[in-house]
């Protein structure tokens, strides 16, 4: 008990610290909001704070630790620009204006960072998800990734996009006008960096275990990062030495 | 007009013309009878008399019936016109010879010496003389002798057509024309006698004769024409292409000179193989700067050339933007950084260089620089080598407290590209203005704020300016009261680094509560700053505008219009400004006034009728006054402004506007004046057209002016009547009667006598 409010009180000192030291309000930091739905939502509320305290101390994006709750149908879904959505088991069917909302969301300069917290593969999470995701945006159906887009050169330089699991080598994307607007794993990417209440890691990564949860974090920032900054990696001025650094 | 006693056979026939047909038509079908009915007769002889005797019957016949008569008239020979052309082209003032008389004079030589023979034929032609230029008017010897021919071009063609149409609507008949000319047309003949000028030619009715003045030898070096496109990108390598004419300079090199008003840009030694030679010569440059300039190609003028204003030739070159080229450096990423970048990426009119902050020193991120995509800010690459190769610069939230990044050793670079006319925005956040860790900040000095203290986080909803309702920056609808409820429209700001604006800056949106000296903090603040302009946004969270502007479900462009907007305002795009004035046309021929059109507008872009208008024309070279002119703007905003008889050479057309107490900004525009037109560009006689025009009319073609008129072929003047006619009868004779009768009887008993009858 007392390791997990040492650390909560370290984060929570932290957050407010940056508040402090940069008073000029929250909406141009990155804060991560989480879907809520009628299902397993707030499962990786841990990992996203963890997500965000390694954004903070790795790189210069300004971040607030605390997750936001967000209703899909909600008008607040629009002051959020980074979308988190996990679940473990079945996702409920999405509503008519919660599918609407989420469209024009995607549409207009939302991301969506989708999370199989199960790890599921046909069935669960990832059957619903795909379901719901086409009744979303049904001109821009999920494909996988190739290693060479960006989100795997946005900050870390990768070559597998690992979580807790590695049981799909990939992300998947759904893009609109050549932005990725969705990002979709089903190796619970998040689940690699969720403590539990004693404030150790909840799940052993498999098969890679810490390095693989590095890797993970890697990516979560990344993915973040593309989130921010688009495809800013791929400018001519990075290639070059992009190119140099991975042979 | 002296009259001559004719006279003619005419019929004084009562009958009608039908009749006497329809009576000669019955007499021929009688002799076809006879012939007919002999046809069987054995004896060739008697078929051939009993026919012949029928025709004459039937020929005596007719004669009674057209009763033909003799009519006695008195004429008279009317004179005709013979048109002698005389060029009178400026290149007619050019010398028949080195060192001789003018070409003027040397036609005004041939004409004082054919005056007698003019004066012999005078009964059958009357010869005048008219200059064309092209334009047909009539000359005197003298003034051939003294007046310098004032034509810009030489256009035989024209003049012919011209001649042609006073034939049709004078009382004299055109008999010919003599042309004297050099033949350096410059118009529909330059190309030769070809198409319809040589069917016109052709056709012409009477025969035209050429004579050529002037003869080869002249020493001169022209530049003959340079071909370039309107219009050229920045940054881009354009071509010219001149050509470069010399007669007299075999195995003579020379140097081409491409200058930008004054200022030589390029060079190119020529040689010439022979003593007519045409040689191209190529200029490959690259402009550095939009707008209009003047550039001119030139040769050296040397002391035995013809003419020497022909060694230059000028053209006004458009330079304008391929791509805006646009520079963004984030202190760090952020959802504006997103948003601005988004719009950038998806406009395929910008070009989009960007650097952004992703680690400080203070970042561990706990990787080696191999497993990271990082690399090192170019700054000194950006900011001191490329950095005028931009058209605008957008810096968002860039903090200079960490020496690896900070641009604080650039301030003299910032400063010199936005004054030289580069653009600059400026956003704020939490590392900017009064939040800035290290001040002062190397933008502060372009910057149209100052800072006021530490930012106030609270979220508002930006409210328009008056100035911002007519501001085409803030524009996102038709009409101030539009633009102001779609600014209304747009979803709260949070947070507002708090600054007060310079003076002379334009606050266009502001905070609606929270002030500053006691006056509402601005948002968006925009000036004028030297050549160039700045913008400054006081927040790094105008990113709602785009994102949380689609939250209520109605779609809106309005954060994609601000942004275009503001980027089109701030590099000066064409259309966006409130003061222009464009030199009508951008290259003027020589004696042709200099023409600036002035199109004042007010800051809300409504028409500046009655804007008081000051127009300088300054020479480009050294900036040198030669004119200026006050006017003032019409209803519609526009006014011409006219300069005429400017030497040749390259300027700039210079014009500020007022409207009241407040000024409407400036303008400038290139001109070139040449220095000749094509007229004076070639030396040469074109004799050879002056031939061929001669051969398709059937008229004589003369080397030199020294011929004799009756060698030139001219049509015969027609014969009028000029007094009563008197008509005497010829068959009413008896004899002819009874030739008649004694036909008639013969041919009667002959056919009797063979069994026809």
């Amino acid at each position: 008990m007392t390791m997990d409010l040492s650390r909560r009180a370290l984060l929570l000192s932290a957050a407010t610290l940056s508040g402090l030291a940069r008073a000029f309000g929250d909406s141009s930091k990155f804060i991560p909001a989480v879907v809520k739905h009628a299902g397993r939502w707030d499962g990786r509320s841990s990992g996203l704070r963890r997500l965000a305290w390694e954004l903070q101390g790795r790189t210069s994006i300004e971040v607030s630790l605390e997750a936001r709750p967000i209703g899909l149908d909600s008008p607040k879904l629009f002051d959020f620009p980074f979308l988190y959505l996990s679940g473990e088991g079945e996702l409920p069917p999405l509503t008519g204006p919660e599918v609407e909302n989420l469209r024009r969301y995607l549409t207009f300069g939302g991301f969506l960072f989708a999370d199989a917290s199960d790890g599921s593969d046909g069935t669960g999470f990832d059957a619903s998800f795909r379901r719901e995701l086409s009744r979303v945006l049904p001109q821009s159906p999920l494909a996988p990734l190739p290693s060479s887009h960006v989100v795997f050169k946005s900050f870390f330089l990768l070559d597998s996009a690992p979580g807790r699991f590695l049981d799909k080598p990939f992300l998947e994307g759904a893009q609109i006008n050549k932005r990725a607007v969705v990002m979709y794993s089903q190796n619970d990417v998040l689940g690699a960096l969720n403590r539990d209440e004693a404030g150790t890691w909840e799940y052993e990564p498999s098969p890679g275990g810490a390095k693989q949860r590095e890797v993970a974090t890697r990516l979560a920032i990344n993915i973040v990062m593309y989130a921010m900054c688009l495809d800013y990696k791929d400018d001519a001025v990075h290639i070059k030495e992009i190119m140099k650094r991975r042979h | 007009m002296e009259s001559i006693d004719t006279w003619k056979l005419v019929s004084l026939s009562s009958l009608p013309p039908p009749v006497l047909v329809a009576l000669g038509l019955a007499l021929a079908l009688g002799v076809g009878l006879a012939a007919w009915g002999v046809r069987r007769e054995t004896s060739a002889l008697r078929r051939w008399l009993m026919w012949s005797l029928r025709a004459l019957a039937a020929i005596a016949a007719l004669f009674f019936l057209l009763e033909p008569g003799v009519r006695r008239l008195q004429v008279a020979r009317v004179k005709n016109r013979v048109a002698v052309l005389v060029d009178r082209s400026a290149s007619m003032s050019f010398p028949v010879a080195p060192r001789g008389p003018t070409r003027s004079q040397a036609v005004a030589d041939a004409l004082k010496a054919l005056a007698p023979q003019f004066e012999a034929l005078k009964d059958r032609y009357a010869f005048e003389v008219v200059g064309f230029d092209p334009e047909l008017s009539p000359v005197s010897v003298e003034q051939l002798a003294s007046q310098s021919p004032p034509g810009s071009r030489t256009d035989l063609f024209s003049a012919l057509r011209a001649v042609k149409a006073q034939d049709s609507s004078g009382a004299r008949k055109l008999a010919g024309v003599i042309v004297f000319s050099d033949g350096a047309d410059n118009v529909d003949l330059a190309q030769g006698l070809v198409g319809h000028a040589r069917s016109t030619v052709e056709s012409f009715g009477v025969p035209i004769s050429t004579v050529a003045v002037g003869q080869g030898g002249l020493a001169d070096l022209s530049v003959d024409s340079v071909k370039v496109d309107d219009f050229a990108f920045v940054r881009n390598s354009i071509t010219a292409e001149a050509e470069v004419h010399a007669r007299g300079f075999k195995g003579q090199q020379v140097t081409v000179v491409l200058r930008r008003e004054g200022q030589v840009v390029a060079t190119r030694p020529v040689q010439f193989e022979t003593d007519d030679d045409t040689v191209p010569v190529t200029f490959t440059f690259t402009p550095d700067q939009t707008g209009r300039f003047v550039y001119t190609v030139s040769v050296p003028v040397f002391p035995e050339e013809a003419v020497a204003e022909n060694n230059t030739r000028s053209f006004a070159l458009k330079v304008i933007r391929d791509r805006v080229r646009v520079l963004l450096v984030a202190g760090r990423p952020s959802w504006d950084e997103r948003a601005i970048r988004g719009i950038l990426k998806q406009d395929a009119n910008v070009e989009l260089v960007s650097f952004y902050i992703l680690r400080t020193t203070g970042d561990q991120v706990k990787a080696d620089d191999k497993d990271l995509s990082l690399i090192p800010f170019p700054r000194n690459e950006i900011f001191q080598e490329k950095l005028a190769t931009f058209d605008l610069v957008i810096v968002l939230n860039f903090s200079h407290d960490d020496p690896g990044t900070s641009l604080a050793m650039f301030q003299r670079d910032i400063e010199a590209y936005v004054n030289n006319g580069g653009a600059m925005a400026y956003l704020g956040g939490d590392r900017s203005f009064g939040e800035a860790p290290a001040s002062p900040t190397p933008f502060d000095a372009i910057l149209p704020v100052t800072t006021a203290g530490p930012a106030d986080p609270a979220p508002f909803v930006a409210r328009l300016t008056p100035d911002g309702q007519r501001h085409p920056v803030t524009m996102l609808a038709s009409g101030s009261a539009s633009t102001e409820s779609a600014w209304a429209a747009l979803p709260p700001v949070q947070g507002l680094n708090l600054t007060r604006p310079r003076p002379g800056a334009v606050v266009l949106l502001d905070h609606p509560f929270a002030t500053v000296d006691g006056k509402n903090a601005p948002l968006l603040v925009i000036q004028e700053i030297g050549r160039g302009r700045s913008l400054a946004l006081m927040s790094d969270a105008t990113w709602s505008w785009s994102l949380g502007a689609h939250a209520q479900g109605s779609p809106t462009r309005s954060y994609e219009r601000f942004w275009n907007n503001a980027i089109r305002w701030l590099v000066r795009d064409p259309d966006l400004t409130t003061l222009s004035i464009a030199a009508d046309p951008p290259s003027v021929e020589p004696g042709r006034p200099v023409v600036g059109v002035v199109v004042a507008r007010q800051p809300d872009y409504q028409p500046a009728a009655g804007a008081s208008v000051h127009v300088e024309l300054v020479r480009a070279d050294d900036g040198q006054l030669v004119a200026e002119q006050q006017v003032v703007a019409g209803a519609d905003g526009t006014v011409r402004v006219e300069f005429p008889t400017v030497p040749a050479g390259a300027y700039k057309l210079s014009a500020k506007a007022t409207l009241g107490e407040r000024a409407l900004g400036e303008s400038s525009d290139a001109v070139a004046v040449r220095a000749v037109g094509p007229e004076l560009s070639d030396v040469r006689v074109n004799a050879p057209l002056l031939a061929e025009i001669a051969r398709a009319s059937h008229g004589a073609f003369f080397e030199a002016p020294g011929f004799s008129v009756g060698d030139v072929p001219l049509a015969e003047p027609p014969l009028v009547e000029v007094g009563r006619s008197k008509d005497q009868p010829l068959w009413d004779r008896w004899y002819w009667l009874t030739v008649l009768v004694l036909v008639a009887g013969l041919e009667w008993s002959v056919r009797r006598r063979f069994g026809y009858v």
